[in-house]
């Protein structure tokens, strides 16, 4: 294992592809913090201590869904189901004014939903473009490549045709949902009405195509095997090899409670971690790792971001999808205490868009008055 | 390391043949080019290593501490006992005090000496002669006892009327193991790879006791099953955390009698530690003798850290090389991949207090109408009798400081409690020991006398916070001072009681002060070696009246605990805090230093009014200890581990 390791730590440094064994391998070894200190050396040399978060809100519009996916607790077959829901425009979009109103702003809003047997597609170009009247800069990432394959087959459209008329009415780019794992013998199992593997890939291959930047997830810790989860962040590196359209991978744990899986523990702590910093070794051409801290709660998250990480997501607020699935997680954090667990970390937090613009670091983000005691604490103490 | 074979001398007692088993049959098979292997007795190993005429001898554990030469120990490997031990027997015609002389086994060195020790340590003043090993029981006549060691036991045991176990009788004063001879040599001898030859020499000895035990009998007569009997269950020949404590209990109490000239503590060979990311270190900058990954380096072998070195560890090592080296400081005392845990319930038997703590919700002054309680018996009665269905082995029994208590409340409450349950009681914080000794106006040491006779199994060490009095003074002005704290716990070691050691941070202290902290813990360790784990984690400031901002996150927890496990060198155990940190957290930190995961706790009131909520029975911390790759098992207070339920 040692020698595996030795070999591996070659091909990191010198930028050469890991390969299927290679990710097993790391993925068995016992020594979880000679994985992690690895995959740490990688992340310092594409950012440093840098680690990203932006100001964000999450819409999840209805949760009414045909696909029965085992892994879910958010979505109800019918609008009538009991917990169905689906908001008017005039909700999805007063949800940005509150943040607005409430002097909270932010620079992008997260929307996925349902796969809605009954909403038109104007509602979804609708939804986009109301959002932009109220704040024109706001970066909308929005739709699963699931929900525009949906899209496409429900209204006879082609991929790209669909996502010209979204991107038109206000679409900036695509957050990296419905992924699961793309093994057929997993997909068969835990979302089997769902778009194929291909057919979730082309999707993104088409989006980047026509200029549209886009994330990629993974759900693991279910039914799915250690090669299942290699192969499908090795499909995700071919299709990035191809376009680079990707900018950020984010590994999502799954949660059980309140769907057809509950039977399952779903993974712990040092899974997650080691997770992570396999992410970060294979997919060497994905330039962010995403540590969800929604999904993997705060305190992981904050030491994923040396197993790997730099990127903490954004405040969120309004997050229904893990919630429903048993996450204690809060729903919405502040900047400040963002940049907090940051620096607590070790690490310089910088805010950016979703594209990774910088848009503040250093004594811009510490500068806050009821704040900056705290940090210049911890700067002392974490050094 | 050159291609020189290692000259080795071993023992040719029969406790001694499972450890060189595996190297005598590739010596003798195949002309070993590593190891050249001949055999003594334990004295003559000690003076032929100090001769320089061997490089690693299996040594008596008193020749290594009063070696003129430094010597590092092969870890993993030891004769030891845990109790009585059947072949280090006290013999003769009169009881032990009543012996005037007492002829040593001129072949024996720590058995010697642990005698020595516990007769001064008992007050007693025979003579002590020496004679040669073929002789020493023709010694034995009147008033003159003798110390018989190896073999010739068997025979000793049922030949005298008075017969002692000094085994037994150890373990009686410390509640720990004692270890009779280990290998040692100069610091550089053995390789990682030697190492593994010599583990794995025991392994195959340990698989081959019943061929051992037969052969033994072939040669020398006696029963193979009592041999079998004795290799499996009278001698451990683990070099544990444990037994390193023993070890250092030994050395402290012997130095403190006069009987060993310097304060020694056990060190391991540092380059049997297995290799890690410490090596692969691609940071450039931190050159010389005593950089920061030396410093590591030093302390995941066993070194001990200053606490100048400590606080640049804490400061300037990157997380995951502090963990690493922590983790391998873990594997190094805990070599079998377990990682313990325990089912008790933390039952507060009142919350009635007169100390005031800022950071506490959870006490109601002695004034208060309505809230204040005392737990009746019927209530406590429900609890253990509750505690005993879930199969829980312990009560974790602590209180506020209510001036309605007064000793004989606890006395009778510990003996209606140990004639009517199975359980054992973890009670009583340093705090509540002194608040009793107050207002009854007794010694400290007369108050545990009482509490030990009227049932009391051990002392959790809660209450310490931050041991510094500048900090205490700050957050909890009425309670106890630091220099109170360590002497409650002085005395309960003192009088053979284990207990805990905690610490709780994020009270805006700096470093300075958790080194501070863990100096002092580690200082009375050397002393008393009574601390079986320490525990720390971050304040739960929700609710209470303390508004701290300090830092409290998963990446400060993890740095101080794996701080920890490097600096508290002498402790064997440590364990991390899911009920504070959340299971998946405290699972990390058991790739952080921690081999104990604590509690499936069914009751726990003062940190749950303080916002921590986490919950996880048996079979949950079973799978969280699993995944993070190692085997759980249940343990007692003592932490001796339990038969799977």
């Amino acid at each position: 294992m040692t020698a595996t390791l030795t070999s591996i730590r070659e091909k990191a440094r010198s930028g050469e592809p890991l390969s299927l064994e290679d990710g097993v391998a790391l993925y068995r070894h016992p020594n979880l913090l000679e994985v992690g200190a690895l995959a740490n050396e990688v992340r310092e040399r594409l950012h440093g201590d840098r680690t990203f978060f932006n100001r964000n809100l999450h819409i999840n519009a209805t949760n009414v869904c045909e696909a029965s996916c085992a892994f879910c607790s958010f979505a109800r077959l019918q609008p009538g189901d009991a917990g169905a829901y689906t908001m008017s425009l005039e909700e999805a979009w007063g949800k940005l004014r509150a943040r607005i109103d409430g002097g909270d702003p932010i620079t992008e809003i997260h929307i996925v939903n349902g796969l809605h047997p009954g909403l038109p597609f104007d509602y979804y170009t609708d939804l986009l473009s109301g959002l932009k009247r109220i704040q024109p800069g706001i970066h909308l990432k929005a739709f699963t490549a699931v929900e525009i394959f949906y899209f496409a087959k429900k209204f006879g459209l082609s991929i790209e045709e669909v996502l010209q008329k979204l991107r038109a009415a206000g679409l900036d780019s695509l957050p990296g949902g419905g992924a699961e794992i793309f093994a057929p013998r997993v997909r068969k199992k835990i979302c089997d009405d769902k778009c194929t593997a291909d057919e979730w890939l082309e999707v993104h291959r088409v989006a980047h195509r026509i200029g549209l930047r886009s994330n990629c997830t993974m759900l693991y810790g279910h039914i799915e095997s250690v090669e299942e989860r290699v192969d499908h962040m090795l499909r995700l590196r071919a299709l990035q090899d191809e376009t680079g359209g990707f900018q950020t991978f984010i590994p999502l744990a799954f949660h059980p409670d309140g769907n057809a899986l509950m039977k399952l523990p779903g993974p712990t702590g040092v899974e997650d971690l080691r997770t992570y910093a396999v992410a970060r070794l294979l997919l060497h051409n994905i330039p962010h790792l995403k540590a969800y801290w929604i999904m993997l709660g705060v305190k992981t998250a904050q030491t994923a971001l040396w197993f790997g990480a730099d990127d903490l997501d954004g405040t969120v607020q309004e997050e229904k999808i893990y919630h429903m699935a048993g996450a204690e997680t809060p729903q919405v954090m502040r900047p400040a205490e963002i940049v907090r667990i940051i620096v607590n970390a070790g690490r310089a937090p910088v805010e950016r868009d979703t594209l990774y613009n910088v848009l503040a670091e250093g004594a811009a983000l510490t500068s806050d008055k009821p704040f900056r005691r705290d940090v210049r604490r911890s700067l002392e103490v974490v050094s | 390391m050159s291609s020189k074979k290692i000259r080795i001398a071993a023992v040719s007692f029969l406790n001694a043949r499972p450890i060189t088993y595996g190297l005598e049959r590739s010596c003798d098979a195949a002309n070993d080019d590593r190891f050249e292997l001949s055999f003594d007795l334990p004295s003559r190993c000690a003076e032929r290593l100090a001769a320089g005429e061997i490089d690693l001898g299996l040594v008596p554990t008193a020749a290594y501490a009063t070696s003129a030469h430094e010597l590092r120990i092969v870890p993993g490997i030891a004769i030891a006992g845990f109790g009585s031990v059947r072949t280090v027997l006290l013999v003769g015609e009169v009881p032990w005090t009543e012996m005037r002389e007492i002829a040593l086994d001129g072949a024996s060195r720590s058995s010697a000496m642990l005698l020595q020790l516990l007769c001064r340590e008992r007050g007693l003043e025979p003579r002590f002669r020496e004679v040669p090993h073929a002789q020493v029981l023709d010694a034995v006549r009147g008033t003159t006892g003798a110390l018989v060691i190896g073999d010739a036991g068997f025979a000793a045991a049922t030949r005298f009327p008075h017969v002692q176990d000094l085994g037994a009788a150890w373990h009686e004063t410390t509640g720990l193991p004692f270890v009779y001879a280990v290998w040692a040599g100069r610091p550089d001898v053995v390789d990682g790879e030697a190492v593994a030859r010599l583990q794995a020499s025991l392994d195959d000895g340990l698989a081959a006791r019943p061929l051992i035990a037969r052969a033994w009998s072939e040669a020398h007569g006696g029963d193979p099953a009592l041999y079998e009997s004795y290799l499996t269950h009278s001698i451990r020949y683990r070099l544990g955390a444990e037994e390193l404590s023993g070890m250092a209990a030994f050395f402290a109490r012997a130095h403190g009698a006069g009987l060993i000239p310097r304060a020694i503590r056990p060190r391991l060979f540092e380059g049997a530690a297995p290799t890690s990311a410490l090596a692969n270190r691609s940071r450039g900058g931190m050159e010389g003798p005593r950089s920061v990954d030396a410093l590591l380096a030093d302390a995941a072998a066993g070194g001990r850290l200053s606490p100048e070195d400590a606080m640049r560890v804490y400061l300037e090592a990157p997380a995951l090389e502090l963990g690493a080296a922590a983790d391998q400081r873990r594997q190094m005392l805990h070599p079998d991949g377990v990682v313990t845990y325990i089912i008790d319930r933390n039952v507060n038997y009142t919350n009635v207090c007169v100390t005031r703590c800022k950071f506490c919700n959870f006490y109601r002054p002695p004034t208060h109408k309505t809230e204040g309680y005392v737990l009746s018996r019927d209530e406590l009665a429900r609890k253990f009798q509750e505690t005993v269905d879930l199969g829980g082995v312990q009560i974790l029994l602590q209180g506020g400081l209510n001036p309605n208590l007064p000793l004989t409340w606890y006395e009778d409450l510990f003996r209606w409690m140990k004639a009517s349950f199975p359980l054992a009681i973890h009670g009583l914080s340093p705090e509540e020991v002194r608040y009793i000794a107050e207002i009854e106006n007794m010694s400290i040491r007369a108050v545990v006398e009482r509490l030990i006779a009227a049932g009391l199994d051990s002392i959790p060490g809660g209450g310490a916070e931050i041991l510094d009095d500048e900090i205490r003074h700050a957050i909890s002005p009425l309670k106890c001072t630091t220099d109170t704290w360590l002497e409650v716990m002085r005395q309960a070691h003192a009088l053979g009681l284990r207990t805990t050691a905690t610490m709780v941070f994020g009270f805006g202290e700096e470093p300075r002060h958790l080194v501070g902290h863990l100096e002092k813990l580690r200082a009375l360790q050397d002393q008393t070696a009574g601390f079986t784990a320490f525990i720390c984690w971050p304040f739960q400031a929700e609710g209470t009246r303390l508004k701290l901002h300090d830092d409290t996150t998963a990446m400060r927890y993890l740095r101080i605990f794996a701080l920890s496990r490097l600096y508290l060198d002498n402790f064997p155990g440590l364990q991390v805090s899911w009920p504070t940190m959340g299971p998946e957290v405290g699972q990390v930190g058991l790739r952080f230093g921690g081999n104990d995961f604590g509690s499936a706790m069914i009751e726990e009131n003062v940190v749950s009014q303080a916002g921590a909520v986490f919950k996880l029975g048996a079979a949950d911390i079973e799978r969280y200890i699993r995944a993070a790759g190692f085997e759980p098992r249940r343990r007692n207070m003592r932490y001796e581990r339990l038969a799977a339920a």
